[in-house]
């Protein structure tokens, strides 16, 4: 669906994107992390066709963005990090324009209205004016715009930055929603967690370069070489704690209660061994789950500025 | 995407929002309240007086003219300090709201946002323009001035509105601040009317000194909107006799026209300029029928 290949943006002699490549299949829920000023929006930005790359090539459907880059335009839905805002628009009239500027009948554009307005919770705002919404349902609705023309391929730049917390979880279930749609997602933040359980893959990108490109998971194995493995048993924990010190590849057991926390350096394949022990053993095992961990010290290991390209 | 002008996004969503709020009807209320209020002044001043001492058919014609010509020049002024108002915050005012990559990442091409701005503002001063024809028609009563005079009067003041309106939105486009746009754009125009009559009195007294004879109208001339307009008053009232703008350009009847297709001209250059200008890829003809 997004193929990016050899990607360089300069300005002037500052190079805000350098080198890179990235490749999202169709469903893919792809996030783009990386400190401030990395080159996230920079990249999104040429993929939405909003900006010329110097060198590089980037398709959307298989289509050139430099080539064709109206007919890419059909192909994706854009959402800025910032909402702009007609002054005396409805929220009905927002996407009807938005609609219109696609090139839908008045008739598709009505029905695509009131679906979007459902999905992002705001059809009782449907003859609100825009500029009386709160942020979070400005953000909702700026997504539901990028989604008028139901594209292929979703680019959302930091979609919940400023949001309080409840406004980023429903954000998020909206996102969920949208990736069950089949929807191709490219999804920017500089917060890892927010994307962590979110997405399918990630990709750490800083100075302009990515310095990962994967799973969550085999990131935080990567560079710390051990999986966090949370175990809530119904009893026995001092047994279930004996237990596990005569195990080897176990560092760390921590704990409340019937809650035990522990890392592991063995592969998938010894860690459901592990759990065979346990309730072979009688251990009542009610969850058994690999945690994600300390993922902002991960992300701060991964941006500590090297050079070196970790994938 | 196939775009048709009376079907543009862009124009029809600013019509929506111009005409909902009060302004637009405060501001031609405001506007022909300035009109209504100068033409009655220049009535009570100069003309009531003239007709007490002189009521012949040819003294009220006198009068209708001279009203005309007060109101010819007036809204000539008029347009050209509203227009600059109107469309030097098309492209800055998006880029300020944030709203403009929004647009540019729709199918919507450059050409179709630029024209939608140009046309939405153009639309606005024809409403301007309409709404003061009540106020022209009076001048009937005085006799003197035809409805033929007035239909080629009021096409210039829609000809000079596209010129004065392309000027306004190439320097939205060049400007990120609105306040920053409309000031460059009245200092343009201001400067470009100075100095073309100031270059044209130059250019005749050099054509005169190497021995010309013939009536002669020097080139920057053709971009001034001012001269046009004296060419069709002059037309109207004298015939075309005496020179434009007071410069010795002997007799001229047809100035106006190139006048107007200069003017014209360069509003398409601006426009074309304007609409490379906001390409984000900067491919004028990247824009393709795809609905």
């Amino acid at each position: 669906m997004l193929v990016i290949e050899n990607l360089v943006k300069k300005y002037g002699s500052f190079t805000a994107v350098d080198k890179l490549s990235l490749r999202l299949d169709t469903g893919d829920i792809y996030g783009f992390v990386g400190p401030n000023g990395a080159g996230k929006t920079t990249t999104m930005r040429i993929v939405a066709t909003l900006m010329r790359a110097t060198s590089g090539t980037v398709k959307v459907a298989g289509i050139d963005v430099a080539e064709d880059p109206m007919a890419v335009r059909g192909k994706l839905g854009y959402m800025p990090d910032f909402f702009g805002v007609y002054d005396n628009l409805k929220v009905h009239e927002y996407l009807d324009f938005y609609g219109s500027c696609y090139g839908l009948s008045v008739n598709e554009r009505k029905k695509r209205t009131d679906e979007l307005l459902e999905l992002v919770e705001l059809s009782d705002k449907k003859d609100s004016y825009v500029d009386a919404l709160s942020r979070g349902m400005k953000q909702r609705l700026c997504l539901a715009r990028s989604l008028m023309h139901n594209p292929e391929l979703l680019i959302l730049d930091e979609p919940a930055s400023g949001m309080d917390p409840r406004a980023r979880i429903e954000m998020k279930g909206i996102l969920k929603a949208l990736g069950s749609m089949g929807k191709t997602i490219l999804i920017s933040s500089h917060i890892l967690p927010e994307l962590a359980e979110l997405c399918t893959s990630i990709g750490v990108i800083e100075k302009g370069r990515m310095v990962y490109s994967g799973r969550v998971d085999d990131l935080m194995s990567r560079l710390t070489g051990k999986t966090l493995i949370r175990i809530r048993v119904l009893s026995d924990a001092e047994k279930a704690v004996r237990l596990l010190r005569e195990q080897p590849r176990i560092e760390n057991i921590t704990g409340e209660a019937n809650m035990l926390e522990l890392e592991y350096t063995g592969n998938e394949e010894e860690m459901s061994g592990l759990l065979r022990l346990l309730v072979t053993e009688g251990i009542p095992v009610v969850s058994f789950t690999k945690a994600e961990g300390n993922i902002e010290k991960v992300f701060m290991e991964v941006t500590k500025g090297e050079d070196e390209v970790l994938q | 995407m196939r775009m048709r002008f009376y079907n543009n996004p862009v124009l029809s969503s600013e019509l929506k929002i111009r005409m909902r709020g009060w302004k637009t009807a405060l501001g031609i209320i405001s506007y022909l309240g300035v009109m209504v209020f100068i033409a009655f002044l220049y009535y009570i001043t100069f003309i009531q007086s003239s007709l007490d001492w002189n009521r012949s058919v040819n003294a009220n014609q006198q009068a209708g003219i001279s009203i005309y010509t007060m109101l010819a020049v007036l809204q000539f002024i008029l347009i050209l300090l509203v227009t600059p108002a109107q469309t030097a915050g098309s492209i800055s005012s998006e880029r300020e709201k944030q709203t403009l990559d929004l647009l540019l990442c729709t199918q919507l091409s450059s050409f179709g946002i630029i024209i939608g701005k140009l046309l939405s503002s153009m639309s606005h001063m024809l409403l301007l323009i309409v709404s003061s024809l009540p106020l022209f028609s009076i001048i009937f009563l005085f006799g003197g001035v035809t409805p033929g005079d007035m239909i080629m009067l009021f096409s210039f003041y829609i000809i000079t509105a596209i010129a004065v309106g392309s000027i306004g939105i190439f320097f939205s486009t060049i400007f990120k601040r609105t306040v920053t746009a409309t000031v460059v754009t009245y200092l343009t125009m201001f400067a470009l009317g100075l100095i073309s009559i100031i270059l044209s009195a130059y250019l005749m007294n050099i054509y005169y000194l190497h021995g010309g004879s013939a009536s002669y109208v020097p080139f920057p001339l053709y971009i001034n909107p001012a001269a046009g307009l004296a060419n069709i008053l002059q037309n109207q009232i004298s015939g075309g006799s005496g020179g434009i703008l007071g410069l010795g350009t002997g007799y001229q009847t047809s100035f106006w026209i190139y006048n107007s297709i200069t003017m014209l001209v360069i509003a398409g250059l601006l426009v074309l300029i304007s609409i490379i200008r906001i390409n984000p890829v900067n491919r004028l003809f990247s824009w393709k029928k795809n609905s």
